[in-house]
């Protein structure tokens, strides 16, 4: 019987070592421009290319780690790092995330206390910032389409962007106590 | 104790931060404008932390940080804005079997609370001006990103080689 080893589409494995692992995530979060919904997929393809995880099981931990707060991309990569790699991989997950935008913005942040002064790179800036109210709304409308709504998740939303609106220096207390109650009311009252 | 200010407003941060970048952004703004800077600079630092790698409300935070306190100052803001993350992972992991939690439920939950945040976030980033120029911007960003599969680092970098341009002509 032939070894089917090298035959297409067969990932080669490489071991998940903690090195490896920080390696990998180091490498795709310097060059992946545009935050963690764009990262998180490149990850995946990275992490399944070496033979560590299959996609679905991949995605099903992506699915999961959305529950846990912070960045989506740290979520996920320590998730799964932790499955492949146990507790070493987990720690080098949360370098491999965190070190390269860490030393990038160290740089920017430097440059822009070196420039941030110049008539020329100020105008830059206030063009750049002017444009960030529409990329919220544009991820407001894509979440908004991809959602399947009912009448209570439409009720839920209103009532906590009101409050939100209304009492912006409560925002922290209403929304941890608002997804409480939403958790809470979705286990008494199933719809 | 600057420092120490920075961390607890970020570690607050790390404790709501749910739903991908966006959502948190309005409350960032919440905690730091007018205390640390004014509004036009926040959005300036929004579209920085967007159009560098890495996650948005990471960016973020150590942007704010090193404003603050310099290198010390990141260091502080980045660690405490993953710190309730992933200490929240790390109990999970280790006491997931005691956990009842059930997972569509919360997910539904998040979702609406991310959602709301992402509309405060609009709201409070929306353009506290008549002057026609920051609308055109954000009114244009909005159709270019919602309608096509443009980058919006592109976008970013663009508006703001286009106004240097118009500073220019002036």
């Amino acid at each position: 019987m032939k070894m089917p080893a090298k035959a297409k589409g067969i990932p080669k494995t490489v071991p998940p070592t903690p090195w490896r692992i920080f390696l990998t995530l180091a490498k795709i979060n310097t060059l992946t421009l545009g935050g963690g919904y764009v990262i998180v997929p490149v990850t995946g393809n990275a992490f399944e290319k070496q033979g560590w995880i299959k996609e679905e099981e991949f995605y099903r931990i992506f699915s999961r780690a959305q529950v846990f707060p912070g960045p989506i991309a740290l979520s996920t990569s320590f998730l799964c790092s932790y499955r492949i790699a146990g507790v070493p991989g987990a720690i080098a997950s949360v370098f491999g995330v965190v070190l390269p935008p860490f030393l990038a913005l160290i740089l920017v942040g430097g440059f822009i206390s070196l420039y941030g002064d110049t008539e020329l790179f100020k105008r830059f800036l206030n063009g750049a910032g002017a444009v960030v109210p529409g990329l919220v709304g544009s991820m407001l409308w894509r979440t908004a389409r991809n959602r399947k709504w009912s009448v209570r998740t439409v009720i839920e939303v209103i009532v906590l962007a009101v409050l939100l609106a209304v009492f912006p220096s409560a925002a922290f207390f209403i929304l941890i106590g608002g997804i409480i109650v939403l958790y809470l009311g979705r286990l008494i009252w199933k719809s | 104790m600057e420092i120490l200010n920075v961390a607890l407003t970020f570690f607050k941060v790390g404790i709501v931060a749910f739903g991908g970048g966006w959502s948190v952004i309005g409350l960032i703004k919440q905690e730091i404008v007018p205390r640390w800077m004014n509004a036009e600079a926040f959005n300036s630092l929004i579209a920085i932390a967007q159009s560098t790698p890495g996650p948005i409300a990471l960016n973020a935070a150590t942007l704010v940080g090193w404003q603050r306190g310099g290198f010390l100052g990141a260091l502080a803001a980045t660690t405490a804005v993953i710190a309730f993350p992933l200490l929240a992972m790390s109990l999970a992991l280790a006491f997931s079997k005691y956990i009842p939690l059930k997972k569509n439920l919360a997910d539904e939950s998040l979702r609406s609370g991310s959602m709301a945040m992402v509309l405060m976030t609009l709201w409070t980033l929306l353009p506290h001006t008549t002057l026609p120029m920051p609308w055109i911007f954000a009114l244009a960003s909005f159709a270019i990103t919602a309608f096509t599969e443009f980058n919006a680092v592109w976008v970013i970098l663009g508006a703001g080689a286009l106004n240097m341009l118009l500073g220019a002509l002036h």
